[in-house]
């Protein structure tokens, strides 16, 4: 009968219904499925519906004394009036039924951005759909639609999915986005404005890397990166590959959220809101692994091949470095070329380990262009580990020679900082005032009568306004709390000139505490405002 | 930071402005070496100063002491920071502020 086909596809004997089904016909109906799954007894089956325009009680029965014998009984591809009947008597709660998909065609549509899984195009003025590359991405778009809510409830803003849609032979996950314009763009054609977006691109970095997510919510990128690693061992020199290895095992836990690929396309201006999308790398991790990914998409992918970054973020290698060389130097919160110099290494090693072992997967060595950037990646990243020995460090930190020509470094440092906090102008100075003291103390006396390194750490809060300042050196153990405090009660003629600075620290700050660690004088003072 | 002199025979005021901290105050103590011969009354205008650390409170307190041995100074001028830095080092029972 017309209603009723059946076919085998792989193990699974479909049956598809059209038309009406109701109690003119349900018997008959009935009866033909017997007739076609009695010629393939024993196979599980399943109910294609995408012709169905309509299913009575008489027809529901149909379905139920077929779930009797054969329980395993999915339907698939139901029009959205179908469904409601079978949502409204409860078979929906009963078995699974799988609503049809609508289906999107994204001819001529303009692509907004794009992603390790998937590209984004813009489908009319207010909605956007995210088509993904695998062809069985329901489980992917599942996950997607897990993580943004996640961040989401976290306080990330961030576009959630209303809607999974068939595209070609894929399928796809719709947002409504009104309006918006990525960072991309915004570089490309408005190249005035390229401070605004480092500024508000870092904010957001800063939000989503301050954003502490519960235990076993994402992924961890660490675990990622260390497969990266294992795998690198059988392509660089043993003592090479070994380094890499432990300095990736020496990263510490992380609980905070990580993007996974944090570029321009994927940062979009809604309005006067900026938004994160495409949250389907969003993990957890040490910021060293955002960076790498950062890296790449910049410099690394285009390092050999500039036109890369023009096809893919539309602006040029140029801009695409001048815009990574800002955005480093304002999350690190410095404009110190060294310090930005060493988190740029700790990156580049985790960004060219990623690219050779993607190259490699996809068979690069076998050809004489894939060979050839292996090579170029390879002998950077040799070279990277020859100079490095940490992969980690602190955002908040500069790490520099203990001189006193390099003080207003480290005062415009903290100023900055401060500033970003909202430290009120009077406390800014007095932690100054007290940063240089302790800097200068430093230079003067911890590597005397030669030099050394100094580390200086900047920890702010916004609310309550707090700032916590670490001077960290390996020089000769000193206390500066033991120090007697000058008698400030003497005449100008009994004073001793000097000795006034380590004072001057206690009496402006709240607390100042000093241990000798790991053979390093750490030294900690700490202003609420 | 930035360094002004006016003489008047054997008066000098000297205004300061910037800030006076281990890097710049260097220059403020040469200056003052070279100017103070013959000087019975010192003024240190304050007006412009943002930041003082102890470097600065070091020369003023030398430059006091050489002036006790040859007239007056007095410091005018000084903002609230500046005057919380005295104040916590007990300079501002040692120097003459107005």
């Amino acid at each position: 009968m017309n209603e009723v086909q059946g076919k085998l596809i792989g193990d699974q004997y479909i049956i598809q219904l059209s038309g009406h089904v109701d109690s003119g016909n349900a018997s008959a109906v009935e009866n033909a499925v017997i007739d076609l799954i009695g010629q393939e007894p024993g196979r599980p089956i399943h109910i294609d519906a995408e012709q169905l325009d309509y299913i009575s009680s008489a027809g529901l029965r149909v379905i139920l004394h077929l779930r009797k014998t054969h329980p395993e009984l999915t339907i698939s591809n139901v029009k959205p009036d179908v469904y409601e009947i079978f949502e409204m008597t409860g078979f929906t709660q009963m078995m699974t039924i799988e609503k049809a998909y609508r289906v999107v065609s994204i001819e001529g549509c303009e692509e907004i951005g794009r992603g390790a899984n998937g590209t984004i195009y813009r489908i009319d003025k207010d909605n956007v759909v995210k088509v993904y590359n695998n062809a069985d991405a329901l489980s992917e778009i599942q996950h997607e639609r897990e993580v943004a809510r996640t961040a989401l409830v976290l306080g990330i803003p961030t576009a959630i999915s209303y809607d999974v849609v068939r595209v070609g032979e894929s399928y796809g996950s719709v947002f409504e986005l009104l309006d918006a314009k990525s960072f991309s763009k915004l570089l490309a054609t408005e190249p005035e404005k390229m401070d605004w977006c480092v500024r508000e691109y870092v904010e957001l970095l800063k939000k989503i890397h301050g954003t502490v997510v519960p235990a076993g919510e994402l992924p961890d990128m660490k675990e990622t990166v260390l497969n990266w690693a294992e795998f690198m061992k059988d392509h660089l020199p043993e003592e090479a590959g070994e380094k890499l290895l432990s300095m990736v095992q020496a990263v510490p836990y992380d609980e905070h959220m990580i993007h996974g690929d944090y570029h321009t396309k994927n940062v979009e201006l809604v309005g006067d809101e900026v938004l994160l999308i495409d949250m389907d790398t969003l993990a957890v991790g040490h910021p060293v692994f955002e960076l790498a990914s950062m890296y790449n998409a910049f410099i690394g992918f285009s390092e050999m091949d500039h036109e890369i970054v023009k096809q893919f973020q539309g602006f040029d290698f140029e801009t695409s470095q001048r815009f990574w060389n800002k955005v480093l130097a304002a999350y690190l919160g410095t404009d110190d070329p060294e310090t930005i110099r060493q988190v740029e290494d700790k990156a580049r090693i985790v960004g060219y380990t990623r690219l050779i072992r993607r190259l490699i997967r996809r068979k690069g060595l076998e050809t004489e262009d894939g060979r050839s950037k292996i090579e170029f990646w390879k002998s950077r990243l040799l070279e990277l580990l020859d100079r490095t020995d940490t992969l980690i460090f602190s955002k908040n930190e500069l790490q520099l020679e203990a001189t006193k020509e390099n003080l207003p470094k480290v005062m415009d440092f903290v100023e900055k900082n401060l500033e970003e906090a909202g430290c009120p102008m009077k406390v800014q100075m007095q932690i100054v005032m007290a940063v240089e003291e302790i800097f200068v103390n430093i230079a003067n006396y911890a590597y005397a009568p030669g030099t050394g390194a100094a580390v200086v750490r900047v920890e702010v809060s916004r609310d309550p306004g707090s700032a916590t300042i670490t001077f960290m050196d390996q020089g000769v153990p000193y206390d500066p709390l033991k120090k007697p405090d000058p008698d400030v009660a003497l005449s100008a003629e009994e004073r001793e000139i000097g000795g006034l600075g380590i004072f001057l620290v206690k009496k402006t700050m709240d607390e100042m505490t000093y241990e000798y660690k790991d053979a390093q004088n750490v030294l900690k003072i700490r202003k609420s405002f | 930071m930035t360094i002004q002199t006016i003489k008047n025979e054997d008066a000098l005021t000297v205004s300061v402005t910037g800030r006076l901290d281990t890097t710049t105050s260097p220059e403020l103590d040469e200056e003052l070496k070279k100017s103070l011969d013959g000087i019975r009354d010192l003024t240190m205008d304050l007006e412009g100063l943002e930041y003082i650390s102890s470097a600065g409170l070091r020369i003023l307190l030398s430059t006091q002491k050489t002036m006790n041995q040859q007239g007056t100074m007095k410091l005018i001028n000084v903002s609230s920071m500046v005057m919380d830095v005295f104040e916590v080092t007990g300079f501002a029972d040692i120097l003459t502020i107005e």
